[in-house]
Formats: structure tokens, sequence, C-alpha cells
């Protein structure tokens, strides 16, 4: 592939370096000059170059000065800097606010300048390539997450209808009217609803957007409770929430961090146990919430404990699909939230989380 | 009586068999598009008694969505709005339609699919005695 030449501009109030420079370089590069900062930035704001050289000492608009006034406006270029003397409070400007790239005393020296001129090129590909592909990354991963969003969405349409179905059959007494096979399409249906739902939760989780909205735990912890209580009726829940302090926060990624704790406390009983009990305590302050879930139940090995919050981490003995509190430390994450995990087998786990305020 | 909206034909039917057996509403009118339902209420506007008491309207349907139709409803005139109150049913676990959904003032409440005898319980008794 051919490339067209590098675009070069020039800017120096002295003629003579000007012609000088063109006579050496014209060859090589595409040369534009110009014999002031105001008609450097005319040839700026009519095409696109690549690199751009400027004396330091011009009247009216120094180099380092005319370099600081595009930083915002025409960041891409590499900058060159070209000096006749050695200026220390110059050059430590030009490195500090000017963003140069190299800086050259004069006269120069043709091979270094043009050196300088095809290192200053590399750097400006690099840049440019970098910028392309990131953009192109976001794409593809936006283009993703939408694409498991939306399958995901169409996926648990039809799967909602056979769960209905079910509710209809248990309704119309006929639940056990065909062995345990209505049971086992029901186990199978929210076995696949309880996917989906992860999946989705996921790649919400995944979006960067934060949203901030006002928080009220309680009715939050009661609605999270009411959703996920019907699977087990016999375990009492103790709720303490007090919360003196407005709370600012994400409230998707809070609800997923919650719901999947208090559900995990439910599932996760001792069916030997005669009191199961789950406690929400939950302490707001104006720099953050405090929250504690605790539960009687099966507890977690103490060499599990590490492993817990990994993607696809399971037990062999229970029912986890190994991306709950997985879903909840990446939520957390997100939200520079805090979660700390403590738990002896067979006595019960107790995780406390913290949540900053954003109020 | 009850509109159900809802452009999936099995959804209309489980749906349509949940309220009836829970023996809390009379009759039930089904259409399979909101364009089809807004016709039918357009069509008795003045006239409130025949028009439904509880209107379930799916969110995602091709063409006319369940957030147009509120954008149509809200146009019908306030004796008819009176008369018909309308609930969402939907399998969306989606925040932002969650939201919406809530934040319309014609909208009693979102339900989500699948329909339960409870949900449908606690509208009766909120809105119906």
């Amino acid at each position: 592939m051919t490339r067209s030449p590098v675009k070069v501009l020039y800017i120096d109030d002295e003629e003579n370096n000007l012609l000088a420079f063109k006579a050496s370089f014209r060859r090589q590069y595409e040369i534009y000059t110009a014999n002031s900062a105001a008609e450097g930035l005319k040839v700026l704001q009519n095409l696109s170059v690549e690199v751009i050289i400027a004396d330091q000492k011009m009247p009216h608009t120094t180099g380092v000065e005319f370099f600081k006034s595009i930083t915002d406006t025409y960041p891409d270029p590499i900058r060159i800097l070209l000096t006749g003397y050695t200026d220390i409070a110059a050059l430590a400007d030009a490195i500090n606010h000017g963003d140069i790239y190299r800086y050259i005393t004069k006269p120069w020296n043709d091979l270094e300048l043009h050196n300088s001129i095809k290192n200053a090129h590399d750097a400006y590909r690099a840049k440019i390539d970098l910028r392309n592909k990131v953009l192109e990354l976001e794409k593809t991963n936006d283009e993703l997450n939408r694409f498991i969003y939306s399958i995901s969405h169409e996926l648990r349409a039809p799967l909602v209808s056979v769960i209905g179905i079910v509710n209809l059959v248990k309704m119309e007494g006929l639940y056990h009217s065909s062995g345990e096979y209505w049971e086992l399409i029901e186990s199978c249906s929210s076995k696949l609803d309880y996917y989906i739902q992860k999946t989705l939760q996921y790649y919400k989780n995944n979006k960067n957007v934060s949203d901030k909205s006002q928080i009220d735990f309680q009715r939050l912890v009661d609605e999270i409770i009411d959703l996920y209580a019907y699977t087990d009726r016999d375990t009492t829940f103790n709720v303490n929430i007090k919360q003196p302090y407005q709370f600012m926060g994400d409230a998707f990624r809070i609800e997923v961090i919650l719901g999947n704790l208090i559900s995990n406390a439910i599932k996760y009983q001792k069916s030997s146990e005669q009191n199961k009990s789950v406690d929400i305590t939950i302490e707001v302050s104006s720099f953050a919430a405090e929250i504690l879930i605790a539960d009687n139940g099966l507890g977690i090995l103490n060499e599990h404990l590490e492993k817990i919050f990994t993607q696809f981490f399971k037990t062999k003995n229970n029912k986890g699909s190994g991306l709950g509190l997985f879903i909840v430390k990446e939520a957390l994450n997100k939200i520079n939230g805090k979660i700390d995990v403590s738990s002896s087998l067979d006595q019960g786990t107790t995780f406390k989380i913290t949540i900053p305020n954003a109020g | 009586m009850v509109m159900l909206i809802d452009d999936n034909i099995i959804d209309l039917k489980i749906n349509a068999k949940i309220i009836l057996l829970s023996k809390l509403f009379g009759e039930i009118i089904q259409f399979q598009s909101a364009e089809e339902a807004l016709n039918f209420l357009h069509h008795y506007r003045n006239q409130p008694e025949k028009l439904p008491d509880l209107i379930l309207l799916d969110i995602q349907m091709p063409e006319m969505d369940g957030f147009d139709f509120l954008d149509k409803y809200k146009n019908f005139p306030a004796a008819a709005k009176e008369k018909s109150l309308i609930a969402m049913l939907s399998s969306t676990l989606d925040f932002g339609d969650i939201k919406k959904a809530e934040a319309n003032p014609y909208v009693l409440k979102l339900l989500k699919k699948p329909l339960s005898t409870l949900e449908l319980d606690k509208i009766f008794n909120a809105y119906f005695k």
C-alpha cells in the first residue's frame, strides 16, 4: 500500500529558514509553511497535517504559545519545537504545557530533523490507530451486549408462557394428573428462567451508565422479601433499617445486589433447621449505607470462601448457578462498593456490604 | 369486563383462562393488536357502560406497542378513562420499561407475566371492590 506523503507544517518568521526547509525536505514530505502563528492556524483550518514544526522565537506569538493555543482544537498533530538558543524556561514550558514531542536546536541537522519527523509521524499513526481500535472495540462490545440482551428477552417471553401454563394446570387441579411430569416441567422452566434473569442482570450491569436516584431501603427490602420469600414460607425475616439520611445511588445495581444476597440467604438454609432466619440490618449515613445480611443456614467451607465471587464457581452439593455472587461483586465494582463475608459451616453466613452515598 | 391486549395468541389464551378461573371479572374480550383495541374503545368512547373495567396491556407488540397505546389513550374522554383502568402486563425485566410504566398516570401497576391470581386479587381489592 502506498501512503500519501506525510503532511508537515513548518512555522517560522524567518523566510530563509522556510526556504531552506523546503529545499531539504520537499522530496520526502508534503510541506506547508507559514511565517507566523496566525498564518499557521489558517493552514490547520484548511487541512489536517500530521506533524507541526514551529520556531520558538517569533514576534507576537512564540512557538510554545502557539502549541498551547491549539491543544484543544488540534490535539492530533505531533509537535516539534525549533529554537536557536537553549532557553530552559521555554523548554520547561514546552514540555509541561505544549505537549511537545521533540525539541530541536537551530541550526538544525538535516538527518536529525528528518529522523524526528519520521518518528513523529509514527507516533501520529500509533495515536490514530489506537483511537480507531478503541472505537471499534467499544462498538463490538456494545453490539454484543445489545445482542445478548435482546436475545434473552426473546427467550424469556415464551418461557414465561410455559410457566403460565403450568400455573393454569395447578389451578385446574391437573398438576398431579401425569405422575411427576408437570413438576419436572415446572422445575426445568424455573431453572431456565433463573439463568436468563442472571444473564440479563450480568449484561445490564456491564453497561456503564449508572443512574442516581433516591433509594428507600425499607421499601426495597420489603419488595425483595416479597418476591423471593414465596419459595420458602417458614423463614423469619428480622429487618432493621435505620435511614435518617437521604440515600442516592444506582437503583438497578443495588436491587441486583440485595436481591441476589437475600435470595441466597433464603435458598441455602438447612432443611433440618426449625427456626430458619434471615437478619437484614441497614444503617444509612450521609457517606454510605452499611448493610448486613446474616442467615443461620448451611454456611460456606473456609477453603471456598475466597472463590465464591468467581464466575461459575459452584459446589457439588448445592443448586447454584455460579453466577449470583459473581454478579453481586461485579455490580459492587461498578458503584465503588465493598463486600466482606464471614461464615462457619452449619452455623450460617454473614455478608457485609458498604455502598457509598452519592447524595 | 376485562380487555386483554397482546400480540401473542398463546398468552391471550393463558391470561383469559386465568382471569376466568379467578372468577373476579365477568366478560373477557381479547385483541391481538393495540390498534384493534383502540378502535373498539373509540367506538364506545361515549358509552362508558360498554367499556371494559380493566385493560391488561402488553408492552412489546409490533407496530403500536403498549406505550404508543397509552399515548393515544390519553386523548379519550374523561368518563371513558375513568371507567377503563389499565394495568400493564409484560415479561419485561427492563428497569427502564418498569419505571416508564409506573410513571404513566393511567397505569395502575405493571404486572409481570405469568399473570398470577394473587396479583389479580390485589388489583381487584384495591380498585373494584
